[in-house]
């Protein structure tokens, strides 16, 4: 298919045939093309692109489910999402937009924090160092935490929720600065769901409870 | 019952979801997020519990206009990592070199899509409400054939006017008219998705007529100057189509024949 050609004409005209039918037949290309002769030669292109993919695989709907875990390319997907609807809401004249947060401020959002302010952020969010450890370290997948968690977590590290979900996005990491006794260098592991985590850090009956609440 | 869409075609009629996706909106509107969060990660349709894409498309957008941030954060991962999964199947690693920052750019475009969403007639999310798969397509397409073109723009050298000179075994032709004439619903069937590869892996010219041809089933030319033939639609003669025809089939046939007899010696070791 014409790249340029497909261009010139209405995008939606090939959304508006692609959802005509399930797969299109000759009755579909038909009809568009008599009804759209100057745009002949895309749809018809457009016709053939879609037959044949049909062929590159499942169909759709049939794929393996997903993980908890979310994966660089997700990350960086809701990353580049974060970073135009702040834009947009700024063109459009909110000016309580939320500054989404870059990777060098995300890591700074923990890392400024030293031992004491750590400790007493962990009694703050009704937990304890593990927990906010793994929370620090992202390594919590956030799709599973409720919304009213991050927003509990932002309000009380006095941070933009933007901020705060921004880090949680991103790829779980080894902290720097600190030594490993074995052999293999470590690695990021996968992300925990929300609830195993809280159920797993060690935490009081009355903890968990708190934070599953929320 | 779901916001309408407001999206129009080009007679100026506004397009509906499906029954099935107004009901799985119904059912998601009246659960918690958490649980819908849950149950976005079923990618199969059989798999109780499943949300369509159509529906999670919904939902997203209706948490943007609630204001409601945390859904919004909650539910975009989920949506993406399913588009991720479909984009590994439909862009498999040797369609192009590469083939990960195609999908990721996927991805982070399809995510502006959502940044920019503001309800009116120019957004085309309401296509993605309707039919996901179909609307994906149309989306990604123009992606994909710019990276094509990138890295294989001299492929193919024109075949112009000649005649084929390929011997076309009409066995293998039979075999193929009925194979590309069967219904969509068998589509799994093996050999006519090798065939359908095969046909894709044709030069431009060659699968654009084989296709019309022989799975939308047009003729290939008329004398009547209405009617709609596979020739019209290329634009050409119909001698040339039927040349192009001529030298697609044996290019098929003898991929076809000889995998046939690789497969019949490799059985009888």
């Amino acid at each position: 298919m014409n790249h340029n050609k497909t261009s010139a004409m209405s995008t939606d005209l090939l959304y508006e045939f692609s959802l005509a039918k399930e797969l299109p037949d000759a009755d579909l290309l038909e009809d568009f093309v008599r009804r759209y002769p100057e745009h002949a030669g895309a749809l018809t292109d457009f016709a053939i692109d879609i037959v044949l993919d049909a062929a590159q695989g499942e169909k759709e709907g049939a794929e393996e489910n997903i993980g908890s875990s979310t994966s660089p390319a997700v990350s960086r997907a809701m990353s580049q999402f974060q970073n135009r609807r702040f834009a947009v809401q700024r063109e459009r004249g909110d000016t309580a937009a939320e500054q989404p947060a870059d990777a060098g401020v995300t890591e700074q959002l923990f890392a400024d924090l030293d031992r004491g302010q750590f400790r007493s952020l962990a009694d703050r969010l009704h937990s304890n160092t593990v927990f906010v450890g793994m929370l620090r370290d992202r390594e919590i997948d956030p799709a599973t935490m409720s919304p009213g968690f991050q927003r509990f977590v932002a309000d009380e590290m006095k941070a933009p929720l933007s901020l705060v979900a921004a880090h949680f996005a991103a790829d779980a990491q080894i902290q720097r600065g600190q030594f490993y006794k074995s052999e293999d260098k470590p690695r990021a592991m996968t992300k925990l769901g929300f609830e195993e985590a809280v159920r797993t850090s060690g935490l009081t009956e009355e903890q968990q409870h708190f934070l599953l609440s929320l | 019952m779901a916001r309408p869409l407001t999206k129009k075609k080009e007679n100026g009629s506004l397009y509906v979801r499906p029954p099935d996706i107004e009901a799985a909106i119904d059912q998601a509107v009246s659960e918690d997020l958490s649980t819908i969060v849950r149950r976005s990660v079923l990618c199969q349709r059989n798999t109780p519990g499943f949300v369509p894409l159509e529906c999670l498309v919904f939902l997203i957008r209706d948490a943007r206009r609630r204001g409601e941030e945390g859904a919004m954060n909650a539910l975009m991962p989920r949506l993406l990592a399913r588009c991720e999964a479909i984009l590994k199947n439909k862009i498999p690693q040797d369609c192009v070199p590469s083939t990960e920052d195609l999908r990721a750019e996927l991805l982070g475009e399809f995510s502006v899509l959502f940044a920019e969403d503001d309800d009116s007639d120019t957004n085309q999310l309401d296509f993605f409400e309707c039919r996901f798969s179909s609307a994906f397509f149309t989306f990604r397409l123009p992606f994909i054939k710019r990276e094509r073109k990138r890295i294989a723009p001299l492929i193919y050298t024109s075949g112009a006017e000649e005649p084929s000179d390929g011997q076309v075994d009409e066995e293998f032709h039979a075999t193929m008219s009925k194979a590309c004439r069967q219904p969509p619903s068998q589509i799994d069937d093996v050999f006519r998705g090798s065939l359908l590869r095969a046909i894709n892996a044709l030069p431009p010219d060659e699968c654009k007529a084989v296709t019309l041809r022989y799975i939308y089933g047009f003729s290939e030319e008329s004398t009547d100057p209405a009617e709609i033939t596979a020739a019209s639609l290329c634009g050409v003669t119909g001698r040339t189509i039927r040349n192009r025809l001529q030298r697609g089939i044996a290019t098929l046939s003898k991929q076809f024949t000889k995998e046939g007899k690789g497969s019949t010696a490799h059985e009888s070791q």
